[in-house]
This record gives C-alpha cells, sequence and structure tokens, in this order.
C-alpha cells in the first residue's frame, strides 16, 4: 500500500530561553493510504499540536512532514493555503460549521473554494448526503440540527472534495453516546467504503477501537504503537485500556 | 484597588472603545463648537435678531442629547456584550454584582470624562473657525481667534451628563439584575434566522414605493399650496417617504440576497458563497438596525442639503431683495414734493449720493404698473447699471422674477402691441429687461413692471409713490427704525395731488438695505448652521451605530474566517471578503438616502435653480453636502475595517 503521510523525527517547541517546553521531542511515523490511523494521549501529551503540525496550521521546530511526498515544512505561506483545500479535510470537536450556511452549502463550500463548476456542486452535494444519511436535512441551518447530524455534515465537508488526509481533532468530543457511536460508524464507513485515510486524534478508548491503529502519546513522545490486525472491536477496545492502564502510571508512582 | 482595575481594563478594551470614544469626543466637540458660537457675544451684536441663532442651536443640542443617549446606550450594551464572560468571571471568584456595576461604571466614565474633555479642546478649536465662518458670511473683518465660553461649557457638560447618564443607568440595570449563567454562555447563543415569504416580501416592497411615490406627490402638492396646508402635506410627505425609506431597507436587502443565492452560477462563484452567509446573516440580525440608520441619514443629507443651500440661496438673493440702500414706498396719491422732507431727514444722519422719487403709475384696464423711462433709467443709474433707450412709441417690459418670465415672453410675442390713450406702442429691440430691481415693492409691485416713455407715462395717473436713494457708505441699520419713526411723527407732513383722495389704508414701506443685509443674514446663519450641526452629528451617530453593529459580530466573525482559512482559502482572498463584507454593511443604509438625495439636489435644480441668482448654487451645495457626508463615512468606513482586519486576520488569534 502507498505511504500517504510520513513524519520525520518532528520536534516541536514553545518558548524561548530558559522557558521551552517541549511539546513534541522527537516524534517519526507513517500512514499509509485507506489506512484509519488513532491517536491518544493524556491532555498535554503533544496530540493535538501534532495534529496542528500535520494540518500546517502550526510549524514544527524540527524534522519533516511528507504528505504524499510533498514536504509540508518547506510549504511557503502562499501555498498553504492551496495545499490545504487540496489535500486535508478537517473534522472538528466543535463541528466548525458556519451558522450562516445550511447544512448543503456548509458541504458546497469546500467545492466552491476548490472551484468545482457550478452546475456539478449541488450533484456531489446530494450524492455525499445520501451516503452519510443527512439528505433530508440539507435545507436546514445547523442551529435547526442535532449535535450527530452537524458532525455527520462536517464529515460529508471533510470529504466531498476527496483529500489525501482527512484529521479528525476530538470527532466525538461534544456528541452524546448514542451520536458518538453513528458518527463512528460512519467514520469508518468512509474509511473501509470510501476509501479515506484518516487521523483521528482522542483521549476516548471507545472512539480509538473504531480505527485500525493506534498510537499513543506520552509526554511529546509515542510511548507506544498497537494494530487491530485480525482482532474484534471489543478486543481491540481492551488491549487499548490496557495501554491506557500502563500509561496511567505504576505503584511506584503513587506517592 | 479598583480604579486600577478600572484604567487597566481599559488599556486592555482599547480596540472596543476606540469608536466609542471617537463619536462621544465628536459628539461633544460639535456640541461645545455650536453652543459656544451660539452664546458668542461677537455673533449676537452682529444682527437685531441673532437670538434666533441661540434659539435653534440650543433646540438642537436637545434633540442631539436625545439621540445621543440612544446610540450610547447602544454603545455600551455592545460593550457589555463583549465583555460577559469576564464579568462572569469576576462575579464567580466572589465579586458582588454590585462592585461590578461599579466598575464598569467607573471604566465608562473614565471613557466619558475624556472624551467629554479632548471634546471640549476640539470643539473650541472649531469654534473659533464657525465663528470666523459666520464673521465671514456677514462681511464683518475677521481672524482666527480662540475663546472659551464657560456657558456654552456648562451648557454642553448639562446636555453630554443627561445622555451618558441615561446609557449608564441603562447599563448598570443590566449588569445589577443579570444572571452568571448568562453572562458565561450568551455568546453561545445560536442566531436565529426569521424569514419572510417571497411574496411577502414583494409586497412590503411595492407598498414602501407606493408610499414613497405618494410622499413625492405629497411634496409637490405642497410646493404649490400658499396656506398653513403646505406643513399639512409636508408632514405626510415626510412620513411617507421616510416610512417606505424604512421598509425598503429592510426588504430590498433580503430580495437581493434572496435572488442571488437563487443564482447558483454566483452563488458558487470562488468564495461568493461564504459571502452570501456572511451579508445573510447581518442582514437579518441588523436589518432592523440597518434600516433605521438608513432613516436618519436621509434626514442628515436632506437637511444639510437644505439647511446649505437655502442658507447659501437667501445671501446669493440678497442683492434682489435689497438692491437700494434705502427706499421709501407709500401707496398713495402724493405731490413729488412729499418726499423732499424724507430725504432731508435722512441727509441729517448720512450723506445722500443721489436720489429719484418717482410714480408708479396705473394702467387702465391693465394688471401691471408703470415706470417713465427717465425714472427707470435713474434707478438704473443708482444701480450702476447702463440707462437703456427706446423710441418714442415703443415700450419694454421690466421682469426680475423668474417665474412670470414665460407668461411675459409667450404675451409679447402673442400680442406685441399695446394701446395707451388711443395710440399703439410696440414693444422695443430687447422687450425684457431682467436685472434685479425689486419689484415688489420699489420698481413695481407685482414682480414686473411697463416702461413706457416720458410722455405716456405723464398721462397716467400716478397712485403710488417711490423713494430710493444711494447713500454714502451704504448708511446703517438703524436708519430704518429711525425713517418709520419719522414717518409715524407727525413731523412729515404729505401733500396729496390735486383732486385725489387718500385711500381708506395706505400701505408704507421702508427699505433700508443695511438693516436687510444684517438681519436676513441671521435667518440664513440659523438655518444653515442648525442643519449642519444637526446633520453631521445624525451622521456621526449612524456611522458609529454601524460600527458597532459590525464589531459586535466579530467573534463569530473571527470563527467563521477561522473555518475557510482551514478549508484553504488564502489569506489575501480572506482580506478581501472581509472588505467586501464591511463595504456592504455600511453600503446598504446608503442606498436609498444617496437616491434621494441626488432626487432632491435634481429636484431642487429643476424647482428653484433658476429663481437662485448665483449660477450652479444648488449643484455647488449639494456636491458639499455629499462629500461632508463622505468624509465622515469614509473615516468611519476605514476605521471599522481597520480593526475588523485586525482582530479577524490576525494570526495569532486564530
Amino acid at each position: 500500500m502507498k505511504e500517504i503521510l510520513k513524519l520525520d523525527h518532528i520536534q516541536k517547541y514553545y518558548g524561548n530561553g530558559g522557558n521551552v517546553t517541549k511539546a513534541i521531542q522527537d516524534i517519526s511515523f507513517s500512514v499509509q493510504e485507506r489506512e484509519f490511523l488513532g491517536i491518544m494521549g493524556a491532555s498535554g501529551s503533544g496530540k493535538t499540536t501534532l495534529l496542528n503540525c500535520i494540518s500546517t496550521i502550526d510549524t514544527v521546530s524540527a524534522g519533516h512532514i511528507y504528505l504524499d511526498g510533498t514536504d509540508v515544512t518547506e510549504i511557503n505561506q502562499k501555498q498553504i493555503a492551496r495545499f490545504r483545500r487540496e489535500n486535508l479535510g478537517f473534522v472538528f470537536q466543535d463541528f466548525n460549521l458556519l451558522d450562516t450556511l445550511t447544512i448543503s452549502e456548509n458541504i458546497a463550500l469546500v467545492l466552491t473554494i476548490n472551484k468545482i463548476p457550478a452546475g456539478e456542486i449541488d450533484g456531489r452535494v446530494w450524492e455525499m448526503a445520501e451516503k452519510l444519511n443527512i439528505a433530508d436535512i440539507l435545507d436546514k441551518y445547523p442551529y435547526q440540527v442535532s449535535g450527530g447530524q452537524k458532525q455527520r455534515c462536517a464529515c460529508a465537508r471533510a470529504i466531498i472534495n476527496s483529500p489525501k488526509l482527512i484529521l479528525a481533532d476530538e470527532p466525538t468530543g461534544a456528541l452524546d453516546s448514542h451520536s458518538s457511536q453513528m458518527l463512528l460508524s460512519t467514520i469508518r464507513s468512509i474509511n473501509e467504503d470510501l476509501g479515506a485515510t484518516i487521523l483521528m486524534v482522542t483521549h476516548d478508548a471507545f472512539s480509538a477501537s473504531y480505527s485500525n491503529r493506534i498510537l499513543f502519546l506520552r509526554d511529546g513522545t509515542i510511548f507506544k504503537e498497537i494494530r487491530k490486525g485480525g482482532d474484534s472491536r471489543r478486543t481491540f477496545f481492551e488491549k487499548i485500556l490496557d495501554v491506557l492502564t500502563a500509561m496511567g502510571g505504576g505503584v511506584s508512582d503513587v506517592r | 484597588m479598583y480604579a486600577k482595575l478600572a484604567l487597566r481594563n481599559i488599556r486592555r478594551s482599547l480596540r472596543d472603545y476606540i469608536i466609542y470614544f471617537i463619536t462621544l469626543t465628536l459628539t461633544s466637540a460639535l456640541m461645545y463648537a455650536f453652543l459656544a458660537l451660539g452664546f458668542s457675544p461677537d455673533v449676537l451684536v452682529m444682527a437685531e435678531n441673532m437670538s434666533m441663532l441661540t434659539t435653534g442651536i440650543l433646540l438642537m443640542s436637545a434633540l442631539v442629547a436625545f439621540m445621543s443617549s440612544f446610540v450610547i446606550g447602544y454603545a455600551i450594551r455592545f460593550m457589555l456584550g463583549r465583555r460577559k464572560k469576564e464579568f462572569a468571571t469576576y462575579e464567580l471568584i466572589g465579586m458582588e454584582a454590585k462592585t461590578v456595576r461599579n466598575l464598569f461604571l467607573a471604566e465608562n466614565s473614565i471613557i466619558g470624562t475624556g472624551s467629554f474633555l479632548l471634546g471640549s479642546l476640539v470643539g473650541t478649536g472649531l469654534s473659533g473657525l464657525l465663528n470666523q465662518v459666520v464673521k465671514n458670511i456677514f462681511e464683518v473683518p475677521h481672524a482666527y481667534q480662540v475663546s472659551f465660553s464657560l456657558q456654552a461649557w456648562a451648557t454642553t457638560f448639562l446636555f453630554f451628563s443627561l445622555m451618558y447618564g441615561f446609557g449608564m443607568f441603562r447599563a448598570a440595570k443590566i449588569i445589577r439584575y443579570q444572571k452568571v449563567i448568562d453572562l458565561l454562555y450568551d455568546n453561545r447563543k445560536n442566531e436565529e434566522y426569521c424569514f419572510k415569504s417571497f411574496h411577502h416580501s414583494l409586497l412590503v416592497v411595492l407598498l414602501s414605493i407606493a408610499a414613497m411615490v405618494t410622499g413625492l406627490i405629497l411634496l409637490g402638492r405642497m410646493l404649490q399650496v400658499q396656506t398653513n396646508e403646505a406643513f399639512l402635506y409636508l408632514g405626510g410627505a415626510c412620513l411617507l417617504i421616510l416610512v417606505g425609506v424604512y421598509k425598503l431597507h429592510r426588504q430590498i436587502p433580503l430580495l437581493l440576497h434572496r435572488f442571488a443565492k437563487r443564482n447558483l452560477r454566483h452563488k458558487y462563484k470562488e468564495e461568493n458563497l461564504f459571502f452570501l452567509g456572511q451579508i445573510g446573516r447581518r442582514i437579518h440580525s441588523a436589518g432592523r438596525t440597518m434600516a433605521a440608520v438608513a432613516i436618519l441619514l436621509t434626514i442628515s443629507l436632506a437637511t444639510m442639503f437644505v439647511g446649505l443651500t437655502m442658507g447659501a440661496g437667501y445671501k446669493a438673493n440678497m442683492k434682489a431683495y435689497y438692491p437700494y440702500d434705502a427706499g421709501v414706498a407709500i401707496d398713495a396719491p402724493l405731490e413729488i414734493s412729499s418726499m423732499d422732507s424724507i430725504v432731508s431727514f435722512v441727509e441729517e444722519y448720512c450723506r445722500i449720493e443721489d436720489s429719484v422719487t418717482y410714480y408708479l403709475y396705473t394702467v387702465p384696464e391693465k394688471s401691471i404698473e408703470a415706470l417713465s423711462l427717465s425714472d427707470y433709467n435713474h434707478l438704473r443709474e443708482i444701480l450702476r447699471l447702463s440707462p437703456v433707450s427706446m423710441g418714442d412709441n415703443e415700450f419694454l417690459v421690466h421682469c426680475d422674477t423668474w417665474n412670470y418670465m414665460d407668461e411675459i415672453r409667450q404675451g409679447l410675442k402673442q400680442q406685441p402691441e399695446i394701446t395707451l390713450n388711443g395710440r399703439t406702442l410696440t414693444a422695443a429691440q430687447t422687450p425684457i429687461r431682467i436685472e434685479p430691481m425689486e419689484q415688489y415693492q420699489m420698481a413695481g409691485t407685482k414682480g414686473y413692471v411697463l416702461v413706457l416713455p416720458d410722455e405716456e407715462a405723464s398721462q397716467l395717473t400716478g397712485e403710488k409713490i417711490r423713494l430710493v436713494m444711494k447713500l454714502e457708505d451704504g448708511g446703517y441699520p438703524k436708519l430704518k427704525s429711525d425713517l418709520k419713526q419719522f414717518l409715524n411723527s407727525g413731523k412729515w407732513q404729505p401733500e396729496l395731488q390735486s383732486g385725489k383722495q387718500l385711500p381708506e389704508k395706505v400701505t408704507m414701506g421702508v427699505t433700508v438695505k443695511a438693516w436687510g443685509v444684517a438681519n436676513s443674514l441671521t435667518g440664513f446663519t440659523a438655518i444653515s448652521f442648525c442643519g449642519l450641526y444637526l446633520s453631521i452629528i445624525f451622521i456621526v451617530l449612524s456611522c458609529s451605530v454601524l460600527a458597532f453593529e459590525q464589531l459586535s459580530a466579530i467573534d463569530k466573525n473571527q470563527k467563521n474566517y477561522a473555518v475557510i482559512d482551514r478549508l484553504g482559502v488564502p489569506s489575501r482572498r480572506q482580506a478581501s471578503l472581509l472588505r467586501r463584507e464591511v463595504s456592504t454593511v455600511f453600503l446598504i443604509p446608503l442606498l436609498f438616502p444617496i437616491l434621494l438625495t441626488i432626487l432632491l439636489i435634481a429636484g431642487a435644480q429643476f424647482f428653484f435653480g433658476e429663481a437662485i441668482l448665483q449660477e450652479g448654487l444648488i449643484l455647488f451645495y449639494g456636491l458639499v453636502t455629499i462629500l461632508i457626508f463622505c468624509a465622515i463615512y469614509l473615516t468611519y468606513f476605514c476605521a471599522t475595517l481597520f480593526l475588523f482586519r485586525r482582530v479577524i486576520l490576525r494570526p495569532s488569534i486564530r
């Protein structure tokens, strides 16, 4: 399978002089095409910083990030916007939908920004909405639909332009358990049926269990990596819990 | 401790306070400057009725204070909205609501005091300038001079305290009674739009247009009515036009937005979809405010234009109203010698360079009066006009009143000959003369006069007698009352023409240019300055409301622009979208005010252009109005755009 994302010894420091915070110490890994990778870790472990660096929202202090062979860290400010719109899709915890547009228009926004001909847009939006089961709410505004529906709309917006990589930052963070489950099934089907490559950051073991591989971060480094392989989701979930328990510290840490 | 915290808060919220501060400063500066002008002893001694200016400015100031109190309330609500979370935090850490309120009031008092003091300073400078402008109008020697008026300052302080106090009172009530949870989560509330059907919007648009057209028709009728009924027409017309402007401004943007969204090619072109969403929200959430601003701007532009044009037009026409230094008009068949004692009386006070006593002759069976050619030429000589000549069997018409001109021209075309006492006279080579001669009292009483050869005129009856004098240095304003006193004192003994009787009622008129100029200019100054004052303040208030309206959406906009940033819209496109958004918000309330102002200027030029003796005056002051307006409007637009761009496009806060 083709390697779509490669992180090569990246580091990220904040501050200067004697007041330096090492958010990411030295992380290297790669993601294959059509893979669903989860990144887990406690608060302050560096997972959001990592996601921001991959998504070009933040810059790295050292190292390189390659997306489909292009070194993201070398892209200049002028090309970043184009790079994002052509290669990346985003799903955020707080949906980040525009209240000013309907669900349909929120999805169409990405296509208009990518200069897709006007005649094609409605058809593509409808097709995607059908797949994600939100066709009946297309004319509603975000404030008129549930959190789960909003997040499915965000997913539709993230994948409608067939980006090389979808970045999901705590996508279930603002949803109830039922909506979370539905959304995760949707994300999995995006990965399996539509062949999208997904990198999902989460601190929730249940959400992470939907991915194929998980990287556990602690203090800015990769603490452990586990793969689902042929396991059932339940078994994989238990494995995740075991790692989390191990990460939480041993008896010697309790003073 | 709290004062320190208040000062620190002001420094931190400087961005939010800046437009508020500018508005307060401008309001107090203009208020002080105009009040100082109204109370200025230099200005008050210029004419008898100059107190009209003081009264006008005081009334305008009360209106300005009233209107400003609403804008201040609006601004304070905006700032409260921006800082609700901060106030909730204060309350959560144990600060009493009363203390939070006092803290906010302390901050506002500092801002208010600062802006008032700065406003007074700027106003003092401005009042010197206004003083100079007034002196220039009265043609009094002048130089820029700054003087402080305690009376104006105290009055400004009173009005300022009232308008500011009202706003603060409302703010205090909100903070005191709002729950912490509301303060904390207020900004998380969704904006909900209320959509009206297309047919409803269209119906309202049609009704609004009908209202405006009816208003314009009433305005046209008003111009034809000479009685007090005209005020009724004016009131009705203004009401209908303003209601029409308001409703159109509510509906037209909604309809345009709807049409723009229906056109898929346009809607899906690049970032248009995002832009339409942004504008749609502003139209829905701030539509009422924008429509109210449109009304304020309509009033401001109309007031400024009417004030400036009426004033300047009045001054331009002064020569026509007062062409002679002094004149006495008596509608009685007196002997020419009756006027000699008047001449002697005037001579006691000022030297007479030239004078002429003449009759306005009654033309039998014609509704026109006549002047003899020699008297007419004497009047022309006094007015420094070249004399005219005509044959013994010729006549001419003098008419300096534009509204009779067409009728006279047509009459002469159809009937170029007249018969008087059995002799036929034909129209002279130049049959109509139009130089300003004052034809409602001195050179005729109907707006026109017939000029006849002396021999012909002498055969008519002189039922009205006139005396015109040219005085050294133009005389002095008090001459009018002196002359009136003399005419009514009994010292003047008029002599009736033989065989004539005194009419039941004798109309006597005294005209003195020096008096007329001084007192007419007062009207001009009062109208122009009150119009200018009111309109500038209204424009400032409208602009600040628009700026606050736009800035109140800054948080939501920040979030939205961050979303499109992540979706890959380049920074320069975002900057362009921002510019489009702020421009549209500032442009929407301008649609009809500008259109109506242009219509008003064109209408004024069409109806009154010829009546004003200075060519192009209406168009000139129309342009001045638009330029003053643009200068203020663009300043606020640029300030808002600057703040908007700084906050929204600043990468560190994304």
